[in-house]
């Protein structure tokens, strides 16, 4: 399957997802997206769906709000994959560091693979992070990634693995 | 020995045509676009990836899907009863209901509603130019279908009906509700990942060779004509796909009723008078 | 002849000797034995297939004028005692119109009894479908929360109803098929009515009216024959030529509309539902409504061709479409399954109507698989009804979790209903086939092709929405529960699958099209799909997709509900047709 692997970096399927940012870097990504920048000559779709993703585009700083759902979608994409913190925000918390309703930062919750820095991250700054990390991609292999915190574990039922609980609520922690 | 080998290669020939569709559209926009072989890079990186499923039906269910849909390129290639070649389309079509609601997702479910709208919409419409093709060369079957020419002269307005209801089997715009990425993800193609995702995705190139089948058939014995005729149809659709919005889905079935449906009845009752 | 004389009098006996047969067991005994005998007749009687004739004797004709009476006057009684003037007028007319018809009467040699092929071929679909449907009907009756004598007079009304339908499709006189089509009539009112509740009264009391306008056109059709050809046989009318021939079929073939339950009489069949779940299986597929198609097939070669022939045809065509379209609002399973019905009835009426030897086979195959794909769904919905007590189909949601082989019988039905490789699939496959071919000599039939089109993939449409509510699960995790199915309610619907899949590998091989076993191949596919479940276990079990929301969400159905504007337009223009089909006789 080594040779399967060089085909990760000619096609890396993209979710974004909006983990409470101030839609600064969502702008931006989109426009990496648009005809301009055409991020899509690198095989790059934004698939909007976790099943068929490689590349786990973040921005925000995880608010509370959102804490349970970046956790789910992370757990519900298959590996290989890799997450990219587009923005300050996502990265460290940024302008939204240390306010009552915000975690300060992604990494908190699930492993970041590339920090894409800027308040707004700029489209080439963005394309370039991706391209970081489709040479992560091809390292990775295909064993399961867990997130930081709200981890239910993975199950073996019967013969089957359950992904079902992988991703727990809040409270339900501990 | 020749049609075997096309009929195997069907998925790699649509799958061309899918990745040459990306590269015009592209082009369209004024952009490079991937390459002309991205499919197959797709493919082949998702043969690589963990495979998550939701339960087993719906994942084999899938797999009947492209099966049955290769069965009926193969019908085609083999010069098959074009009637029949609808009808086995209309069962894989059905298979991918099935599966589509056959998992509790909100997305997949409304997607399989959908796919029955359009099919719905497109299916009648379809029939009718095989019923057109019949009438005029006498014979369902394909074979005999391209012994003749001039289908264009004579079912001018069935041509442009099969135009109307194209973009909806190609899940294109003004009508590709069925799949809506930004609104629904997909639709049915929501649950599916890894090795399962890719059946659905070939399933793609061979619908592409299916709709297409019936533009080349306009063309008769004239097989250039036809070769013409798919690559106008191809430019046109792809065209139309980048200047227009989406419909809605009951306005997809009125559009195609109203319009393909009526061209297509006024043809046919042309060539009956 | 004695063959055809067991079949009508066999229920009769079975239902008089139902009064010493009071333990379940017993009961299951004697209609076992019954079923399996009329069974047995009814397939001698097809694969012997030799034209018998029967001429009454007085004693019998003048029983018949008695007992007619008797069931006019009940009809006249049953409309005074509920109030409904409708009942009486129809009643009274049908009166005097049949003391007319009798004392017109014309002496006459022709045999009122035919047993042709098409006789022999529906005692097959009313004994084995209609004899199972009865079986069926001992354990479905003892969830019933009545009293033993009323579960036991409801078996003898469902064998009486065995044995008038016998007796219909045999009849060639249009007086004894007055009479039958009328026992027919009351044989649904009661069967409707048997709950007793406001609602059941109401939906019989429809039934009753709407039949009784059949009573009335056939009355006049026979008055119309009677002057005009001076007989009152079907054969010698279908066979003469000229004159005001078509104004008699028409107005006869008036009553199959009626009693096909076509749009816009499609109330007394929805109202059927009303009834214990055998009775609307009974009604819907076995047997009633197959007087529809059957009259028209009898009619047939007086239609074929004219212009009457063309307006049925178009007529059932748009049932076909427009039932389909109306089933599409409904959330009640068992209605959804009644308008399936009536939009099916319309197509068998519009091939039956065609009136060429290929149409009329086409007509013969569709009724046959319609009735045990139909039958098999409405005893799964009677068994989803008392086991699980569920009706709608909102209510039905993941069944293949809870009542896995319900689900499965319910999902097998309608791929029978609508895929290849299955009868209904190939009837329709060649009915567009041989409506192409003979359009460029009937351009009049583009309408019909044009609704069979529309009016599948509507029907396509309906079914797997429906399906969509049953199949639906979360994951497979945890396995399938445990559907404990009593084999009272098992045995006659793995029989009924059985015979669908065994008359279809049976069609496939006699139709010789080396094309259709292609067919065989899809579904083959599926059907070992879950040979592979166990190489399945490899790959991660995964939650469905929400955007990542942690709450359970469920797609709701969809409804196509016409607006009342819609709706009303449907009707009305239904009743201008049927109307406009006497028109069309007279004029011609
Ligand atoms: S990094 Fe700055 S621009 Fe980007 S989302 Fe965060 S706050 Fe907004």
């Amino acid at each position: 399957m080594k040779w399967l692997a060089q085909f990760r970096k000619k096609s890396p399927w993209i979710l974004h997802y909006n983990a409470g940012s101030c839609n600064g870097c969502d702008i931006e990504i989109l426009a990496a997206l648009s005809p301009r920048f055409d991020l899509e000559r690198f095989g790059i779709v934004n698939t909007g769906n976790p099943k068929q993703t490689d590349i786990f585009l973040v921005t925000g700083p995880v608010t509370f709000h959102s804490r349970e759902r970046l956790v789910e979608l992370y757990s519900q994409i298959p590996e290989p994959k890799v997450v990219v913190a587009v923005g300050a925000c996502t990265s460290t918390g940024g302008v939204f560091r240390g306010m009552y309703n915000v975690e300060d930062g992604i990494d908190r919750y699930i492993p970041v693979d590339v920090y894409v820095p800027g308040c707004a991250a700029s489209p080439q700054l963005i394309i370039d992070g991706i391209v970081q990390a489709l040479s992560i991609l091809e390292k990775k292999n295909k064993a399961i990634e867990k997130p930081f915190r709200l981890f239910g574990g993975i199950k073996r039922i019967g013969k089957k693995i359950s992904r079902l609980t992988m991703a727990k609520r809040i409270g339900e922690e501990k | 020995m020749t049609t075997w080998f096309w009929i195997v290669m069907a998925p790699v020939l649509g799958g061309l045509v899918y990745g040459g569709e990306r590269v015009l559209r592209a082009r369209m926009q004024r952009r490079q676009g991937p390459p002309l072989l991205q499919p197959f890079y797709d493919m082949f990186k998702l043969m690589d990836k963990r495979t998550l499923v939701i339960h087993s039906a719906h994942a084999l269910l899938g797999v009947v899907h492209f099966l049955v849909l290769w069965i009926t390129v193969g019908a085609i290639f083999f010069g098959w009863n074009l009637l029949y070649i609808v009808f086995l389309h209309l069962f894989a079509l059905i298979v991918l209901v099935i599966a589509g609601y056959s998992v509790r997702s909100v997305f997949s479910q409304i997607g399989a509603n959908r796919e029955l709208l359009a099919l719905v919409a497109y299916e009648p419409v379809l029939l009718l130019v095989t019923v057109g093709f019949y009438l005029y060369a006498g014979s369902f079957y394909i074979g005999d279908i391209l012994h003749h020419s001039g289908y264009l002269s004579q079912m001018p307005l069935l041509f442009l009906a099969l135009l109307v209801i194209l973009p909806i089997k190609v899940k294109k715009s003004p009508f590709d509700v069925v799949e809506g990425h930004q609104e629904i993800v997909g639709g049915v193609e929501v649950e599916y990942s890894g090795f399962f995702f890719e059946f659905l995705y070939m399933a793609r190139f061979l619908e592409y060779i299916f709709i297409y089948s019936f533009v080349f058939l306009f063309g008769g014995a004239d097989y250039w004509l036809g070769a013409l005729l798919v690559i106008g149809t191809f430019i046109l659709v792809n065209l139309v796909d980048n200047a227009t919005a989406r419909v809605r889905a009951a306005d997809m079935v009125k559009i195609s009723y109203l319009l393909a449906l009526l061209l297509a009845g006024i043809n046919i009752v042309w060539m009956l008078t | 002849m004695p063959g055809a004389m067991l079949l009508i009098l066999l229920p009769i006996v079975a239902t008089l000797l139902l009064r010493w047969f009071r333990s379940e067991k017993m009961q299951y005994i004697l209609l076992a034995t019954t079923v399996v005998l009329l069974s047995a007749t009814a397939l001698k009687l097809y694969f012997g297939s030799a034209v018998l004739t029967f001429h009454f004797p007085h004693w019998l004709e003048l029983f018949i004028v008695i007992a007619d009476l008797l069931l006019l006057l009940y009809f006249l009684w049953q409309g005074r005692r509920f109030d409904r003037r409708i009942i009486t007028l129809l009643a009274v007319i049908q009166l005097l119109l049949y003391g007319w018809a009798e004392s017109v009467l014309p002496e006459e040699g022709g045999a009122e009894v035919v047993v042709d092929a098409l006789s022999t071929f529906m005692f097959l679909i009313i004994n084995i479908v209609g004899g199972i449907i009865v079986v069926y009907a001992v354990r479905y009756m003892s969830y019933e929360e009545i009293s033993e004598e009323k579960k036991r007079l409801f078996i003898a009304y469902l064998l009486l109803f065995l044995s008038v339908m016998n007796a219909v499709v045999v009849s060639n006189s249009l007086l004894l098929f007055f009479f039958l089509f009328e026992m027919t009539t009351l044989a649904s009112y009661l069967l409707i009515g048997f709950r007793g509740d406001e609602t059941a009264q109401k939906n019989a009391l429809k039934a009753l009216w709407m039949n009784q306008i059949g009573g009335v056109v056939i009355l006049l059709g026979t008055l119309c024959a009677i002057y005009g050809y001076d007989t009152t046989r079907f054969d010698a009318l279908t066979g003469s030529v000229g004159g005001t021939l078509l104004l008699c079929v028409s107005l006869v073939s008036m009553a199959a509309l009626v009693k096909g339950a076509s749009i816009p009489f499609d109330g007394w069949l929805l109202g059927a539902m009303v009834a214990p779940t055998p009775v609307s299986a009974i009604l819907h597929s076995a047997t009633m409504v197959k007087i529809a198609p059957w009259l028209i097939l009898k009619l047939s070669p007086a239609l074929g061709g004219t212009g009457v022939g063309l307006l049925l045809s178009t007529f059932g065509g748009f049932v076909f479409v427009a039932a389909s379209y109306l089933a599409l609002s409904r959330t009640v399973f068992k209605e959804i399954l009644g308008y399936s019905t009536i939009a099916l009835l319309g197509l068998m009426m519009a091939l039956a109507a065609i009136g060429t030897p290929e149409t009329s086979i086409l007509t013969m195959v569709l009724i046959f698989f319609h009735a045990l794909s139909k039958a098999m769904l409405f005893m799964t919905a009677g068994v989803v009804e008392k086991l699980h007590h569920l009706k709608d189909i909102e209510d039905m949601k993941g069944l293949i979790e809870t009542a896995p082989k319900s689900a499965r019988f319910i999902l097998f039905g309608f791929v029978s209903l609508t895929l290849p490789p299955f009868g209904l699939f190939i009837v329709k496959l060649f009915a567009i086939e041989e409506v192409s071919h003979m359009l460029p000599d009937h351009p009049g039939l583009f309408l019909l092709l044009l609704s069979i089109l529309i009016g599948s993939t509507l029907l396509v449409l309906l079914y797997f929405k429906v399906t969509a509510a049953i199949l639906s699960r979360p994951s497979d995790i945890v396995g399938l529960g445990h559907e404990a199915m009593p084999s009272g309610f098992l045995l006659p619907l793995a029989i009924l699958a059985v015979l669908v899949v065994f008359t279809t590998i049976r069609l496939a091989a006699v139709q010789q099209v080396a094309d259709l076993t292609l067919f065989f191949v899809p579904i083959a596919m599926l059907v070992l799909a879950p040979l592979a479940y166990r190489w399945m276990d490899r790959f991660d079990r995964v939650k469905c997709y929400h955007c990542g929301e942690k709450e359970s969400f469920d797609a709701a159905l969809y409804y196509y509900e016409p607006t009342p504007k819609i709706r009303v337009a449907i009707y009305t223009f239904f009743t201008l047709l049927f109307v406009s089909v006497a028109l069309t006789g007279a004029l011609s």
